[in-house]
């Protein structure tokens, strides 16, 4: 398990064509340079659920997915595949009682950061409604 | 196969409160080809109690492992040394997993991580269905292979009762008359006929009311 205090509030879970370069972007442009991490997935297909409740129990308080938009993925199917998995990982959460609105997937345009700025804006903003749930 | 689901969380996490390192044990059999209890459910499910874990505020620790089967003592014969130094094993095999550790693996703590739920069939990815009740005595060729004793909601031997309408079941409407379809599977068959023969008072001793059922193949013991 990796350092707690090196894993961000907030992890995107992005794909390689789609969001790369958004979640570059985004950390270059300075937004939360401490407060997001971006891990780039060959295609948000290979999301894992583990990976996920991994994050938040490393720490993460929210956990956003970037993937392709129906359609245009690469992969024909990932994003499709990825969006069924944060609807199980939503249910795992809401068990545990923790908020399901803590993860989300974005479905975003090739190339584009603004949707991915706007991801990360969205889920820290739903962790200042929500609060912290990890113990200090 | 057998199908099985996986247990709430709430209730694993009551059951290990207090304790310090789990093992959370798959089954690469029936409950792997179900999705509930092989290499990949245990994982996940090793994740999700983590962080509940940590929700908690809790230092409890997590081990996965999983076995070729926890129904074979072949298999399970790894488990003493794989089991030491956890405080208990959430087995995510079936209910026979999790009676066979308990059977033979002294000092280990053997908790389920599944709701065994029924022999069933894969009807899609994510869908199964209850088919067989193991009732140890098969009148299947007399039903054109379809089961009163299972996928009738009153496993009656002699139906279709009087709530049947329409092919549906009145329990469940979604739901088909399990005899409704005896009727049209045998008329397909051209057997028609052995619906007027009437089936005597099933003997449920071999359905485990007469006590736990066992077998035995001497040209096969050891």
């Amino acid at each position: 398990m990796p350092d707690k205090k090196k894993t961000a509030t907030v992890k995107g879970f992005c794909c390689n064509y789609t969001a790369r370069l958004s979640g570059d972007v985004l950390l270059e442009i300075g937004i939360a340079p401490d407060d997001l991490q971006i891990e780039r997935l060959a295609c948000t297909g290979r999301l894992e659920v583990t990976a996920v409740l991994d994050a938040f129990s490393q720490g993460a308080e929210a956990v956003f997915v970037a993937g392709c938009r129906h359609g245009s993925c690469h992969n024909v199917s990932g994003s499709k595949r990825a969006a069924k998995r944060v609807i199980e990982i939503k249910k795992t959460l809401q068990e545990l009682g923790i908020e399901p609105e803590r993860v989300e997937m974005f479905l975003v345009p090739r190339g584009e950061s603004e949707p991915v700025v706007a991801a990360y804006k969205e889920m820290a903003g739903r962790i200042d409604r929500f609060g912290r749930f990890h113990k200090e | 196969m057998i199908i099985a689901e996986r247990k709430p969380l709430s209730e694993i996490l009551g059951m290990i409160q207090g304790m310090h390192r789990i093992l959370v044990l798959g089954c690469r059999g029936c409950v792997a080809v179900c999705s509930s209890g092989g290499d990949k459910e245990v994982a996940v499910l090793a994740s999700a109690l983590r962080l509940g874990a940590v929700k908690a505020g809790s230092d409890m620790s997590f081990g996965v492992q999983t076995l070729v089967r926890q129904c074979d003592p072949e298999y399970l014969a790894p488990l003493a040394e794989m089991a030491k130094g956890y405080d208990a094993v959430i087995s995510t095999a079936c209910g026979v997993g999790v009676n066979f550790i308990a059977d033979r693996c002294p000092g280990v703590r053997v908790l389920p991580g599944l709701n065994t739920t029924f022999y069933g069939a894969n009807l899609s990815s994510g869908e199964w269905r209850e088919m067989c009740a193991g009732c140890g005595s098969c009148v299947l060729h007399l039903t054109g292979g379809l089961c009163p004793v299972a996928r009738c909601a009153k496993g009656l031997s002699n139906g279709p009762c009087g709530g049947s309408v329409g092919g549906r079941c009145e329990i469940n409407p979604e739901t088909a008359c399990v005899w409704h379809r005896i009727h049209d599977k045998l008329t397909d068959l051209g057997e028609a006929d052995r619906l007027m023969d009437i089936m005597p008072i099933k003997d449920w001793r071999t359905a485990g009311h007469g006590g736990p059922r066992k077998r035995i193949r001497e040209e096969l013991l050891p």
